[in-house]
């Protein structure tokens, strides 16, 4: 069945593609950002007021989805400005440099790599360094997990894979199951499954005609 | 691409057959097989030998690779080489699981050759691992794989394509192109 569904993958780049579910659900995640003008009738959107008259005033600090945070920048800083979260500042970036196969990704992403490319977006006139850095951040911390992501997809056969995906950020995780499946194809076949004949996943599943009472 | 396909294309490799039946030549699409006689070896694809040994109508001549001695020598050449070393057919893999399952009363020694085979393909993945890490920790933008053979490439083919498809996007996205200008105006 698997073969027949071809899902939008994300898009990992300045765009997003635009029926990707993942995408979606990554421009969805909070960006630290702040008002540079007045936001009339806003306040009770953004949780920073009561009444419905109420403004956001210039200057306060804002918490935004990476959606609006795009569609309300531009580079001349009119209406907010945005600040890079904490996992892609210098701090962070160290802990990256040192050792990235420590660092938790699902739990800082659980979309690392996507949303850090979104934030190129923001490239602010002033420290464009910043989203360079950002970039080569994401490159290098995928190049140094590589290893351990490919030796554990393509060895880990027949095992509890759980605590080896727990750390993945979602674009790993996908990464790992390629991996896992041209191990596992390999594996059946050389045991001979291969050729036989099974029922699809699909068919099993489904509780109103399983193959067994047919049997 | 599956291994079963892969092992489709073997079953096209040749190999020699000593049929026990008499047939005149058979014309097939792909070339022409035959003639059949009782106790001469002939060369018959590999998904026509087993067939026939199948229905113990031939008994299968190993192809000469497929040795003890030969298997020792490669194997141990394949560990003392950093690159790898061209096999002694493309799909070595393939053509002993086939021959020995259907075929390992014709195969002398076909435990051992199993084993060999196996440690084979164990040190060539091991190496294709490694440099598959120095190729993208070097963040290298092409490779030449001479001699890995089909199912090697097929197996770990998705998995590394795909991660190197990652990191160019990542890489490319520091290059300024015209889609970071769109937002300004």
């Amino acid at each position: 069945m698997s073969e027949a569904y071809f899902p939008v993958g994300p898009g990992l780049g300045m765009e997003e593609n635009f029926l990707s579910l993942d995408d979606i659900l990554m421009s969805q995640e909070k960006l630290p950002g702040r008002a540079e003008s007045a936001l009339p009738r806003l306040a009770v959107l953004l949780g920073q007021g009561a009444g419905s008259a109420e403004s956001i005033p210039e200057g306060s600090k804002l918490e935004i989805p990476l959606w609006l945070a795009k569609g309300l920048h531009d580079s001349k800083r009119r209406i907010i400005s945005v600040e890079l979260p904490k996992i892609y500042k210098e701090a962070w970036r160290t802990v990256f440099s040192a050792d990235a196969n420590v660092v938790d990704l699902h739990k800082m992403g659980p979309y690392y790599y996507g949303f850090g490319s979104q934030l190129l977006n923001f490239e602010n006139p002033e420290n464009p360094e910043i989203a360079q850095t950002d970039s080569v951040c994401s490159l290098q911390t995928f190049i140094a997990r590589f290893r351990r992501i490919m030796d554990s997809s393509q060895n880990a056969y027949n095992e509890d894979t759980s605590a080896l995906v727990a750390r993945l950020d979602e674009l790993e995780r996908a990464l790992f199951q390629v991996g896992q499946k041209g191990l596992n194809d390999f594996q059946c076949w050389e045991k001979g499954q291969a050729s036989q004949i099974t029922a699809s996943s699909l068919v099993q599943n489904y509780g109103k005609r399983k193959l067994t009472e047919v049997d | 691409m599956e291994p079963a396909e892969v092992e489709f294309l073997a079953e096209k490799e040749l190999v020699t057959i000593v049929p026990n039946f008499s047939l005149d030549r058979i014309h097939l699409i792909e070339g022409d097989l035959g003639p059949f006689n009782p106790g001469l070896p002939v060369e018959v694809p590999v998904w026509l030998a087993i067939n026939l040994k199948q229905r113990q109508k031939c008994r299968l001549i190993p192809p000469e690779w497929m040795d003890v001695g030969k298997l020792e020598e490669i194997r141990d050449q394949e560990r003392k080489e950093d690159t790898f070393t061209p096999m002694p057919s493309p799909y070595y893999m393939e053509l002993t699981k086939l021959l020995l399952n259907y075929a390992s009363d014709n195969i002398p020694r076909a435990d051992e050759i199993r084993t060999l085979v196996k440690d084979t393909w164990d040190t060539r993945m091991a190496k294709l691992r490694l440099s598959a890490d120095s190729f993208v920790r070097q963040q290298e933008a092409h490779a030449k794989l001479d001699n890995l053979t089909l199912m090697e490439i097929n197996t770990t083919g998705t998995f590394l394509t795909q991660a190197l498809d990652h990191m160019y996007k990542l890489r490319t996205n520091l290059q300024p192109g015209e889609s970071s200008h769109s937002q300004d105006f």
